[in-house]
């Protein structure tokens, strides 16, 4: 190779490497433009900005929050309670649900590979992408008012996620025990209760701990739409139009969220 | 006379016959946590008064009540003062998550133990900011600011980008937190202050991961941004409210199809950036 086309190939690796840069930054450009766009639309057009008119304005209206309403107090015992039951419930009946779920959707264990594994992977992906506030709709239309909607709509929105994790650990276990146990003439049940189940159940219980700790914080807005819990009560101190107790419902609700974290946190701790 | 583990003599005839995994102590533990179970469930529907024969009259109605909403109203979700709002929920899902990605790069820099600026000052201060932002709910979020800075998609962008501080800096941070400190440690020898330190030993270990979490993060605050409207916070939900308080069943289901779908589309749409 002689030094003349070496210097070719370099001028061309040079000139690829300047194109590419080029293209990054016009991608950059595009990519800002569309933000700016964005921006635009949603923030300088659509905002009603006499409403708010400057910020000594937004400060005062935030004002309004304070000081918290002390007397809502006694009110708030009931309501927090029954938040945390709901949390705890829908936490349960998902673990109950997914099961059906995972072993639909994994796809070592699913059954009919062709018919089932599609059906669990699209359980899964539906239960995730409906929000806790739509599902709560949903539940309150058809068994009404009360805490019970919301322990489905928990149950049914923590599903996706119990179930998918679980899923995906059960296709990443390790296989010598399955064979070990299929060897000795073990039937697809014995398979999976005696060299999948053990293997999965630290991730399962700690997939499930991390999930109730979410659950509290989802079951503190089902009440918005009458599904019972913290969430009703705040409505209520909305339309009342009485800011300070709203201010005491959201400190009760830090309050409980702060307690669920924290047994959460050494409960996982515990368990791995 | 035979000999447990320990080298002490045992008799065979104190030994139980069955084979049972957990002995004495775990066992009465286990059969407790059973029975408390047990207890917390019954008293808690006991508490909660939930009528369980509605479940059943559930699935009696269930028919009934899908009837209701069938067929989905397709040509009302295909209207174009509706798509515009689905565009403008896209948009705010992403203005929200931008900001707030970029608000919580600094605050994960400091919420992180490892390499923040001061441990006794910012650390706690940073760490109060997430947990705060991940504590309350995006949808109070929304209520409050809609309270303050009145209806439009102003309150939902900083809900979600509250949101976002509350859930990507935590990731961050976390991902901070697992870094290998070599880099750093070379950069402190050499005089660096612990802005060099992020910029030259932290960001290029971090950034792939962070690029990650950052779509991750949009993909979930999406999932958001369809609701928000519903507290009068801008994009789509708004039209889900309209159509719940009027009873209009065939609109609904035809708006939740039309959420499903945008949720599959951005899902598909993070994994393939992620894998990208």
């Amino acid at each position: 190779m002689n030094p003349s086309s070496i210097q070719i190939r370099l001028e061309r690796v040079v000139a690829l490497r300047k194109r590419y840069k080029a293209i990054r930054y016009f991608f950059y450009f595009i990519l800002f433009l569309l933000v700016l766009y964005s921006i635009k639309i949603t923030v300088i057009e659509d905002t009603d900005w006499e409403r708010i008119g400057g910020l000594g304005m937004v400060a005062k209206a935030m004002g309004r929050f304070l000081p918290p309403d002390l007397s809502v107090v006694k009110y708030l015992f009931k309501p927090t309670v029954e938040t945390f039951m709901i949390a705890c419930l829908g936490t349960m009946l998902a673990v109950v649900l997914s099961i059906p779920v995972i072993w639909l959707g994994a796809h070592n264990i699913t059954p009919f590979f062709a018919v089932t594994y599609p059906l669990g992977r699209s359980l899964m992906t539906l239960s995730r992408s409906v929000n806790e506030i739509v599902w709560a709709l949903i539940f309150v239309a058809a068994v009404g008012l009360g805490a019970f909607p919301g322990i489905l709509a928990i149950a049914m929105r923590s599903v996706g996620f119990v179930a998918k994790t679980t899923a995906e650990a059960i296709e990443d276990v390790n296989t010598g025990p399955i064979e070990a146990i299929k060897a000795v003439g073990g039937s697809r049940f014995q398979v999976i209760r005696y060299a999948i189940l053990p293997q999965i159940l630290p991730i399962f219980i700690s997939l499930v701990i991390f999930q109730w700790d979410i659950n509290i914080r989802r079951a503190t807005i089902t009440g918005l739409v009458g599904a019972g819990g913290l969430g009703l009560t705040i409505q209520r101190q909305l339309l009342m139009y009485n800011y300070g107790g709203v201010t005491t419902v959201i400190l009760a609700m830090l309050v409980l969220i702060g307690i669920g974290e924290v047994v959460s946190y050494y409960a996982r701790r515990a368990i791995i | 006379m035979d000999v447990d583990p320990n080298g002490k003599a045992v008799s065979m005839a104190h030994k139980s016959v069955t084979w049972s995994r957990y002995k004495y102590p775990q066992s009465l533990i286990r059969y407790g946590v059973y029975l408390f179970t047990v207890v917390f469930i019954g008293y808690s529907l006991h508490y909660l008064n939930i009528p369980i024969e509605r479940f059943y009259t559930m699935f009696g109605l269930g028919g009934s009540i899908l009837s209701r909403y069938y067929p989905p109203d397709i040509a009302y979700a295909l209207d174009k003062d509706y798509l515009r709002y689905v565009f403008e929920t896209v948009q705010m899902a992403y203005v929200g998550t931008l900001l707030g990605v970029v608000i919580s790069i600094p605050i994960a820099w400091c919420a992180s133990f490892n390499v923040t600026p001061s441990r006794w000052l910012v650390y706690p201060i940073a760490r109060f900011i997430i947990m705060a932002s991940r504590s309350v709910h995006e949808m109070i979020w929304a209520i409050l600011f809609v309270i303050i800075l009145g209806y439009g998609m102003l309150p939902g962008v900083l809900a979600l980008t509250l949101f976002t501080i509350g859930f990507a800096g935590k990731l961050f941070s976390e991902e901070v937190e697992a870094i290998k400190m070599g880099p750093v440690e070379a950069i402190r020898a050499t005089g660096g202050n612990s802005l060099q330190v992020m910029v030259y030993a932290v960001l290029p270990q971090v950034k792939v991961a962070w690029t990650g979490i950052s779509i991750y993060t949009w993909d979930s605050s999406f999932r958001a941004a369809t609701v928000l409207g519903y507290f009068g916070a801008g994009g789509m939900g708004w039209y889900l409210k309209q159509t719940i308080e009027t009873l209009e069943n065939l609109k609904v289901s035809a708006i939740l199809l039309s959420i499903i779908m945008l949720v599959i589309v951005s899902e598909v749409t993070s994994a393939w950036a992620r894998g990208a």
